[in-house]
């Protein structure tokens, strides 16, 4: 446990700050005022608001994406408000998580045109899905469900409540997952901090664990993470690569949101001290960036990654193989915008790690105002790559034709 | 909780932005299912514990009317009336009441100094008026708060603090702990007396 100081109402807050808000206990400040240093006390910035409604197919900005030579894109599907993560099962349905709307869609492929349905709703963000066995997992912040033979029953599914079997807690802020099978059978599930900063249990909090399928056997598999709701394995070495949220109010450039190799299971990587090399000064210097693993790399302050996916496919040139997709859901607690944006990292010589811009458009710097918000990525059977646009509803169907 | 609903390609058609005052699809609608009844005729409402939509925020509104409809947020006086409503004609319901003129409510009663200063000292040391606005008139999903039913205020805002009530985003309840019934009459008299 770190020492901090203890710090109660909001009036307290605003005296002593920088200072550092105890979470775990329920006095706790709001998560939208931790660690706000005074000056921004009167800052204007909030979360930009969801978009509920449906966006009409001709209002969903498709022909202002841009791709390198080469690429091309295409509205796939739309009519799925707050389309976040996609899955697919064995018989080629599409499965879309969301958050705020509370629905789970299924996407079906007819060949000329896509049908969307909704398979369930009225969850309290289901933001997590995984396939596993013709099975469908959904996880929302308060719940753990399975869907036997999905596909057989996209009219009538009969979810199998796991939630109790997991465990997991219930807390409503960052408490939507991401959620994956990985190579050894267990299923990953992250669990963030219920506020902005602050000392929670490390034991349960501020985690990525793993379990079997049926919910036992709980394993950490990486400590001192935020936020992560995005992550994958190494189509080669098996390994967790996940991305990590930087917190809020400590400036438009710091920290930065992180891409993170797990080298070792358990590996603590900053959490509340330090992120992406910036040592927090709203915490106690009990730890310092030194003690921990650096990030594989820095992607940048506030762009929010959300989908993190290995490109498994071939269609693509050979430099985008087994290549990291992330997709930028894009930033709020920043004056100028950053991220709504794909980006793609790539090992170059002596396996250092870039990042370049793979897809953009949607964010409209000179009226600093943006078109959409990717989500989720997914590799396709035939190689093409399609991106989720939380903000539009929709999804878009990158495919290469070479140059 | 298990349902599936091909979304219509009707519902997909129409433009999607809000549509300003005079729109007589929204008309018919609030008229067919009597918002007004209880809203009060132009979205000013003289029920107990029911809020005025008039030239509250489009966005707010639309988005409440979906936490309905989804039955995210549960109110059984809200369930029929909003049962059924595409998106579009939920924006239409929604511009037509931002477009009503928002005033003080005439019946609000005197205004108690004491009572006023004392929700004014909370609002300011909660910074309420980061995310309302100086005036409390919102943006976006953020909701106009004055100009409200003082009893009104009263409800929603115990309903964040004891968790019955969670919004679009949980800013709401994380900065109702903590407050007392007391201090939560003092706010809202506060809001509820500003001009
Ligand atoms: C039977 C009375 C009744 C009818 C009819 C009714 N409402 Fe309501 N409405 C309420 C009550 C009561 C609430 C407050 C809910 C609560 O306690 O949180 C409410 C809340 C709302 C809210 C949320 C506003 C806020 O500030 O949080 C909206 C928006 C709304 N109603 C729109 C409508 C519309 C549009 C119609 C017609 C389609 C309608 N209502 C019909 C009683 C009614
Ligand atoms: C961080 C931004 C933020 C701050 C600060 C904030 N609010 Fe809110 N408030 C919101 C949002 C967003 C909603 C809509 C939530 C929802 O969807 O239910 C809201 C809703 C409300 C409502 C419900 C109105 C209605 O018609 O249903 C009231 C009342 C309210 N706020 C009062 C306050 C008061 C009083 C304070 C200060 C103690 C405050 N707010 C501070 C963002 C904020």
């Amino acid at each position: 446990m770190i020492t901090s100081r203890r710090i109660l109402g909001l009036a307290a807050l605003a005296a002593l700050l920088p200072g550092f808000a105890l979470a775990q206990q329920t006095q706790a400040p709001p998560a939208w005022a931790q660690g706000r240093p005074p000056e921004m006390a009167n800052s204007r910035l909030a979360p930009h608001p969801p978009r509920l409604t449906v966006t009409p197919p001709e209002r969903v900005p498709v022909a202002s994406l841009r791709l390198p030579e080469g690429f091309q894109a295409e509205l796939w599907a739309h009519g799925l408000p707050g389309a976040r993560v996609m899955v697919r099962g064995p018989g080629g349905t599409i499965f879309v998580g969301t958050r705020v709307i509370g629905r789970v869609y299924a996407v079906r492929d007819t060949g000329s045109e896509r049908q969307v349905s909704i398979l369930l709703q009225g969850l309290t963000q289901p933001s997590g899905l995984a396939i596993r066995d013709g099975a469908l997992y959904v996880a929302a912040i308060n719940r753990i469900l399975r869907i036997d033979n999905v596909e057989q029953n996209l009219a009538n599914p009969q979810p199998v409540e796991l939630t109790a079997a997991f465990g997991l807690p219930e807390d409503v802020h960052h408490g939507w997952k991401h959620i994956q099978f990985g190579p050894d059978g267990r299923l990953y599930v992250p669990v963030g901090v219920p506020c902005n900063i602050c000392e929670t249990d490390g034991e349960r909090y501020a985690l990525i664990a793993s379990f079997n399928p049926d919910g036992s056997d709980r394993r950490i598999e990486a400590r001192g993470v935020r936020n992560s709701v995005g992550f994958d394995f190494h189509p080669r070495t098996g390994q967790l690569w996940f991305t990590n949220h930087g917190r809020d109010w400590a400036g438009n450039d710091n920290p930065s949101d992180t891409l993170h190799v797990n080298l070792r299971r358990g590996e603590h990587h900053g959490f509340p001290w330090c992120a992406g090399g910036f040592q927090d000064p709203a915490v106690p210097r009990d730890r310092l960036c030194s003690e921990f693993p650096p990030p594989a790399l820095i992607l940048g302050p506030h762009v929010a990654p959300i989908g993190t996916h290995f490109y498994t496919g071939t269609a693509f040139p050979e430099r985008y193989r087994n290549a990291l997709f992330i997709a930028n859901r894009g930033s709020w607690n920043r004056e100028r915008l950053s991220g709504f944006n794909v980006v793609v990292v790539r090992e170059v010589e002596g396996g250092r790690l870039i990042q370049e811009e793979f897809l953009s458009g949607l964010r409209d710097d000179a009226n600093q105002r943006f078109l959409g918000r990717p989500a989720g990525l997914l590799t396709m059977p035939d190689g093409a790559l399609l991106v989720s646009d939380e903000e539009n509803g929709a999804i878009y169907r990158i495919t290469y034709r070479g140059r | 909780m298990a349902a599936r609903i091909v979304l219509a390609a009707a519902l997909l058609a129409a433009a999607f932005s809000f549509p300003a005052a005079a729109n007589p699809a929204a008309e018919a609608l609030i008229a067919e299912r009597q918002c007004v009844a209880c809203h009060g005729p132009a979205g000013v409402s003289a029920v107990p514990l029911t809020p005025s939509l008039a030239g509250q925020q489009a966005d707010f509104l639309a988005l409440q009317m979906i936490l309905f409809r989804e039955g995210l947020r549960q109110v059984p006086a809200m369930a029929e009336p909003v049962r059924g409503l595409t998106d579009q004609q939920i924006l239409d319901i929604a511009g037509w009441f931002a477009a009503q003129p928002s005033a003080p409510k005439p019946d609000r009663g005197p205004r108690d100094e004491a009572l006023a200063r004392r929700g004014a000292e909370l609002s300011a040391a909660r910074n309420c008026n980061a995310c309302h606005l100086t005036d409390y008139a919102g943006r976006a999903n953020v909701p106009r708060i004055n100009h409200q039913r003082e009893d009104y205020l009263v409800h929603s805002l115990t309903q964040y603090r004891d968790n019955l009530r969670v919004g679009a985003d949980t800013q709401m309840n994380g900065l109702m702990h903590g407050l007392s019934n007391a201090d939560i009459r003092a706010i809202a008299h506060y809001l509820a007396h500003r001009d």
